[in-house]
C-alpha cells in the first residue's frame, strides 16, 4: 500500500513555563490516507488546533514547546527534514484554512496582493500576469462571479463567505496533497458555512486532497468526513468510520458529545451531565479502524 | 476626484479654522500678561510721554476687538508688524530665523522615522531575543532624559573630550558660505559648494542626533508594541501557516497594518520637536526661531509672540496634514470609505 499522506504517531505536547510544565497531548496516533477525509473532533482546548499546528511546524518555533513523536508526510519524515526543506512544505504541499476568514486576510493589502504571494511560493519566478490568470482561474473554481474586482479588493470590502470562498481558493490553489481545515467557517453564520463546506468537499474531491477536517460541529463531520477521531484532553479516545462512530458511539465522552448537540425538533439545549466518569477511558477503536488495521 | 485631493482639500479647511482660533487666542493672551509692552520696549529711563506716543502707534489703547481688526487687516498684506525686540518686521525676523529652526527639526525627523522604524520592526521581529533586550534597554535610554540632556552629554564627548564635532553654530568660522535660503543644507548643495555643504552637515548632526533621541526611542517602542500585537493577529498566522519568509512577513504582513496607530504619534512628535528645539538651539548657540520665540515672549513683544506662534502653529498643522495623508495611503479603509460630498 502507499505511504499514507500524513501518520501521525505517539505525538506529545507540553509548554515549559515558569510554574513548570504543561502537558497538552499526551500521545496521539492518527493518519490520513491518500485522498481520505478525516476529522479530529473535540471541544474547545482539546489540542485540535495545535495538532495541525506541529504538523506544518509553527508551533516547534515556539521556544516552550516541547514535541516528541513521529510525523511522517507522504513517507518522508518531517522531523529529519532540514528545516529549510520542512518550511517550503507549507503552502506548496499542505495548506490551511482557518476560522475566521475575514480576520484571516490582511487588511491593508488588497487580495490579489496576498494571492500572488501564496502562489509564488510554489512558483517563485511566476509573473503578475500569470499569477492573475491562475488566481482568476482559482477563484472561478469556487464560483466566485466577479474574479477581476474580488482581486482588486480588500477583506474588508467582501462578506465573510466571500473571504471563505477566497480562502479555500487559496489553499488550493497550489494543489497541495494535504489541507489542513482548523474549524472553517465556524465564524460564519450556517447557511454560509454549509456552501462553502459543499464547495470545500467537491474542490478536494477533484483534486484528490486529503483533509485534515478539524471541528468540533458533528453534523458538519457527519456529512464531510470519511472517518473520524474523537480528541478528549490531548487523547484520542474513540475512533472508527464516520457511520460506525455516528451509529454505534462506544466512548462515554463520545456519547456526551453527541447528547450535547442541540435539536432542532424540540427539547431544546440538552441537560449536559456534569459527570465526567468514563471520559477518562482508554482509547475505543471501532472494527477495522484501529491505526494497526488500517495501516497494515 | 481622487480620496486623496478630498482629504487633503477638507483638512486644509479645518486647518483655516484652527488657525483663525489660535490667532484669537494667542492675541488675546499676549495682551493679558501684565507688563506694558511699550514700557519694556523703551526701557525705564523712558519719558511718560514717548512711551504714551508708543501705546499709541502701536494701537494699545483701542479695544482689543479694534486691535485684532488692524491685525487681521495687516496681515492679508503680509504684514505681520514690528518686533519691539529687534525693530524689524517679524516677518523678516521669521524669514531669518525659521530656516534654521526647520532645517534642524527636519534632520531631526527624518533621524527618528530612519532610525526609529526600523528599530521598532527589528525589535518586534526578534521579540522575546536578545537583539529585542538590547533595543528595548537603548531605546528606554533615549525616552528617559529629554532632548536638552542629551544636548549636554552629546556636546561634551563629542565635540569637547573627543573633539570630532563642532561645539556650536551652523558654519566654521570664515567660512564665508553666503545663505540664499536660510537652508544651508539646500543653499549650499544648489550654490555648489561641496565643502560648505559638509560643513554645514557636520554642524548640524549633533544637535539633530539630541533632539532626535527621544523621538527615535519613542518611535522604536511605538512600532515595536504596535507590531507584537499584531503579530497576534490571525492574517498573520495566515501567512506564517503559508510559509510566507519571517522577512517578508516583519517587513510587509505585520509593520503595514501596524504602522497606521504609530504613524499619527511620530507625527506628533515630529511636530513637538519645534517646540523642544528651543533647548537644543540654546546649547548649540542655534540661531533658531524656538530661541527667537522665546526671547519676543519675555520682552513682551506683541507682534512677535503672535507671528511666531501663528508661524509655529502652521506648522503643525502642516505635518498633521502631511500626516493624515501617509495614514490615509497606508490604511485602506481610510481611503475608500471617504465618499463624495
Amino acid at each position: 500500500m502507499t505511504a499514507p499522506t500524513l501518520k501521525i504517531e505517539n505525538l506529545k505536547l507540553g509548554f515549559k513555563l515558569w510554574s513548570g510544565m504543561i502537558e497538552v497531548l499526551h500521545g496521539i496516533s492518527l493518519h490520513i490516507g491518500k485522498g481520505e477525509r478525516v476529522a479530529l473532533v473535540g471541544e474547545s482546548g482539546s489540542g485540535k488546533s495545535v495538532t495541525a499546528r506541529i504538523v506544518l511546524g509553527m508551533l516547534q518555533e515556539m521556544s516552550s514547546a516541547r514535541i516528541s513523536g513521529g510525523l511522517t508526510f507522504e513517507g518522508i519524515d518531517l522531523d529529519k527534514l532540514k528545516p529549510r526543506d520542512r518550511h517550503h512544505l507549507r503552502g506548496t504541499r499542505m495548506s490551511m484554512i482557518f476560522q475566521d476568514p475575514t480576520s484571516s486576510l490582511n487588511p491593508v493589502y488588497p487580495i490579489f496582493t496576498q494571492f500572488r504571494e501564496v502562489l509564488a511560493r510554489a512558483n517563485p519566478a511566476i509573473s503578475d500576469a500569470e499569477a492573475r490568470m491562475k488566481a482568476i482561474t482559482a477563484l472561478a473554481d469556487v464560483s466566485i462571479n466577479e474574479p477581476e474586482r474580488v482581486l482588486d479588493s480588500y477583506a474588508f470590502q467582501l462578506s465573510g463567505g466571500m473571504n471563505q470562498r477566497v480562502m479555500i481558493a487559496m489553499a488550493l490553489a497550489n494543489n497541495p496533497s494535504l489541507l489542513l481545515a482548523d474549524e472553517p467557517g465556524t465564524a460564519l453564520d450556517v447557511t454560509v458555512q454549509a456552501q462553502t463546506l459543499k464547495l470545500m468537499s467537491d474542490l478536494v474531491e477533484q483534486h484528490g486532497t486529503s483533509v485534515l477536517f478539524i471541528s468540533h460541529n458533528l453534523g458538519v463531520v457527519r456529512e464531510f468526513a470519511d472517518r473520524v477521531y474523537v480528541i478528549y484532553k490531548g487523547r484520542i479516545v474513540e475512533q472508527g468510520l464516520t457511520k460506525q462512530l455516528f451509529s454505534n458511539p462506544q466512548h462515554p465522552y463520545t456519547r456526551a458529545l453527541l447528547a450535547a448537540v442541540p435539536r432542532i425538533t424540540g427539547g431544546g439545549i440538552p441537560d449536559i451531565a456534569e459527570d465526567t466518569a468514563g471520559f477518562h477511558d482508554p482509547l475505543i477503536a471501532h472494527p477495522g479502524a484501529s491505526e494497526k488495521e488500517l495501516l497494515s | 476626484m481622487p480620496a486623496i485631493v478630498r482629504i487633503l482639500a477638507r483638512r486644509l479647511a479645518t486647518s483655516l479654522v484652527v488657525l483663525i482660533g489660535v490667532s484669537i487666542l494667542i492675541f488675546a493672551i499676549a495682551r493679558i500678561i501684565p507688563g506694558d509692552p511699550a514700557r519694556i520696549a523703551l526701557g525705564p529711563n523712558a519719558t511718560a510721554d514717548a512711551v504714551a506716543v508708543l501705546r499709541d502707534k502701536l494701537h494699545l489703547n483701542d479695544s482689543i476687538i479694534a486691535q485684532y481688526g488692524y491685525f487681521i487687516a495687516d496681515l492679508f498684506h503680509g504684514d505681520l508688524g514690528i518686533s519691539l525686540y529687534t525693530n524689524r518686521a517679524v516677518t523678516r525676523d521669521i524669514a531669518d530665523f525659521l530656516p534654521a529652526t526647520l532645517e534642524l527639526v527636519f534632520v531631526s525627523g527624518l533621524m527618528m522615522v530612519m532610525l526609529g522604524i526600523p528599530l521598532g520592526v527589528l525589535s518586534a521581529r526578534y521579540r522575546g531575543t536578545w537583539i529585542d533586550h538590547t533595543i528595548r534597554l537603548v531605546t528606554l535610554l533615549g525616552v528617559s532624559a529629554p532632548g536638552f540632556v542629551w544636548a549636554v552629554i552629546l556636546m561634551l564627548v563629542f565635540a569637547y573630550f573627543v573633539p570630532i564635532f563642532p561645539v556650536a553654530g551652523r558654519l566654521s568660522d570664515g567660512s564665508g558660505f553666503q545663505p540664499i535660503t536660510g537652508f544651508l543644507l539646500f543653499d549650499t548643495l544648489i550654490s555648489g559648494n561641496i565643502r560648505a555643504f559638509g560643513d554645514a552637515l557636520w554642524h548640524l548632526i549633533l544637535p539633530a542626533f539630541a533632539l532626535a533621541l527621544s523621538g527615535i526611542g519613542q518611535a522604536a517602542r511605538l512600532v515595536r508594541s504596535n507590531m507584537v500585537e499584531t503579530y497576534n493577529k490571525p492574517y498573520i498566522e495566515m501567512v506564517e501557516a503559508y510559509g510566507f519568509s519571517a522577512r517578508r512577513i516583519a517587513n510587509r504582513y505585520a509593520f503595514r497594518p501596524s504602522l497606521i496607530p504609530s504613524l499619527t504619534i511620530i507625527g506628533l512628535d515630529f511636530a513637538a520637536m519645534l517646540g523642544n528645539a528651543f533647548l537644543v538651539e540654546s546649547v548649540y548657540a542655534w540661531p533658531g526661531l524656538s530661541k527667537y520665540g522665546v526671547a519676543v515672549i519675555l520682552r513682551k513683544d506683541l507682534n512677535a509672540i503672535v507671528g511666531t506662534v501663528l508661524i509655529i502653529s502652521a506648522m503643525f498643522l502642516i505635518v498633521n496634514i502631511i500626516v493624515d495623508l501617509l495614514v490615509s495611503v497606508v490604511n485602506p479603509r481610510i481611503r475608500l470609505s471617504e465618499r463624495p460630498a
